[in-house]
């Protein structure tokens, strides 16, 4: 009995994506094996509560304090403040070195801490993300409308 | 991506939404602020939930929702529309919530070094608001099995969990899905995969009646 391939079909058939003969024989197995009738249920369980989940309202106050940042943060015009980033990162690299440099030369012996990176799946994630831009290549708007920061 | 085929009646209406909100676009792009606050009322709420699941945590949800919207307005003027406005806004929610989360990760690894300082936190702190069900409907459904699958989303790992929410939640299609992440279908889909049985798991534990 090939229970991986039914398993495989039970969110198929949970989103009616499931044809009539597969329907059919899933049924048929799930007639006929506990273990199976059992992840049914989860699974039924499961897509259930995922899409009766509870959606709340976005606070109202919230909408007041974006219009009043949004009057103190004139749009920008389309190229202007990309180029002014792409001028300024540079310039922010090279100050971050410099600090670098100047705080170890200062304290030689500072213990060393271990930074790792704490969450590896989320750096990740960012990094895949931070190429990715709407155009075949990213531009410098990029940063500014999708929230990279370093 | 206002469609440029008008064939017949069934997607005329679609076609009507799109170039509506293609309108809409225009005047906010415009700096019309009624535009912009129409966007805002529109997609306040989806973004709001999901982010919320995100990070976790109300008060960050809601700092991360204004900076989501003042993103979004000053990039609109650069929005040329070969997305949809939903799956930029998408987007630019995940980005924020994946730079929150991985900041928030790295002080939290910060704390937790420090000899003296046992912290809590690690990763797996999640505040939820008591969540208010808004409707008979919802509340007839098993309030605890909901905080079961709250907590199992809640634990994904950030991959799995932006593809659950943004599908299953959210209700993106993959396509959609794969263009706020910039990953293949394929991925998209079996990451979502992926996700429902680590959540699934949970469920079943649950129902067997297993503590937690
Ligand atoms: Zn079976």
């Amino acid at each position: 009995m090939n229970c991986t391939r039914y398993e495989r079909w039970m969110w198929d058939a949970l989103e009616g994506r499931l044809g009539e003969s597969q329907a059919q024989a899933l049924q048929a197995h799930l007639r006929q094996c506990p273990r199976c009738q059992r992840q049914w249920e989860s699974a039924q369980a499961t897509y259930h509560a995922l899409h009766a989940l509870p959606r709340l309202r976005a606070p109202e106050q919230l909408m007041h304090q974006v219009r009043a940042r949004i009057q103190h943060a004139p749009a920008r015009p389309p190229l202007f403040g990309g180029w002014k980033r792409v001028a300024l990162a540079p310039a922010l690299g090279l100050l971050i070195v410099l600090g670098y440099w100047a705080f170890t030369v200062r304290t030689p012996d500072a213990t060393q801490t271990i930074v790792q990176e704490p969450s590896e799946s989320w750096v990740e994630m960012h990094e895949q993300l931070e190429v990715a831009d709407w155009s075949p290549t990213p531009t410098a708007n990029y940063f500014i409308t999708t929230g990279y920061s370093r | 991506m206002v469609s440029d085929t008008v064939s017949y009646d069934g997607r005329l209406v679609i076609v009507d939404a799109l170039s509506a909100e293609a309108r809409l676009i225009e005047r906010a792009q415009a700096h019309d602020e009624a535009a912009f606050e129409q966007i805002m009322n529109l997609y306040a709420d989806r973004l709001y939930n999901y982010i919320l699941r995100m990070v976790g945590s109300p008060t960050d949800a809601e700092d991360l929702l204004q900076e989501v919207f003042l993103r979004a307005y000053q990039g609109l003027p650069n929005f040329d529309g070969r997305a949809s406005l939903s799956t930029w806004l998408y987007r630019i929610a995940t980005n924020l919530c994946i730079d929150h989360q991985r900041k928030r990760a790295r002080r939290v690894q910060t704390v937790s070094y420090s000899a003296w300082e046992d912290e809590e936190g690690e990763g797996g702190a999640w505040e939820f608001p008591d969540l208010q069900t808004p409707n008979p409907m919802e509340a007839a459904l098993n309030h605890e099995l909901q905080q079961v699958v709250e907590h199992a989303v809640a634990s994904l790992s950030p991959k799995l969990k932006t593809v659950l929410l943004l599908y299953d939640v959210e209700e993106l299609s993959y396509e959609e899905i794969a263009r706020v992440l910039n990953i293949p279908i394929g991925t998209v889909k079996s990451r979502l995969n992926h996700a429902r049985g680590q959540v699934q798991k949970h469920v079943e534990a649950y129902l067997r009646g297993d503590s937690k």
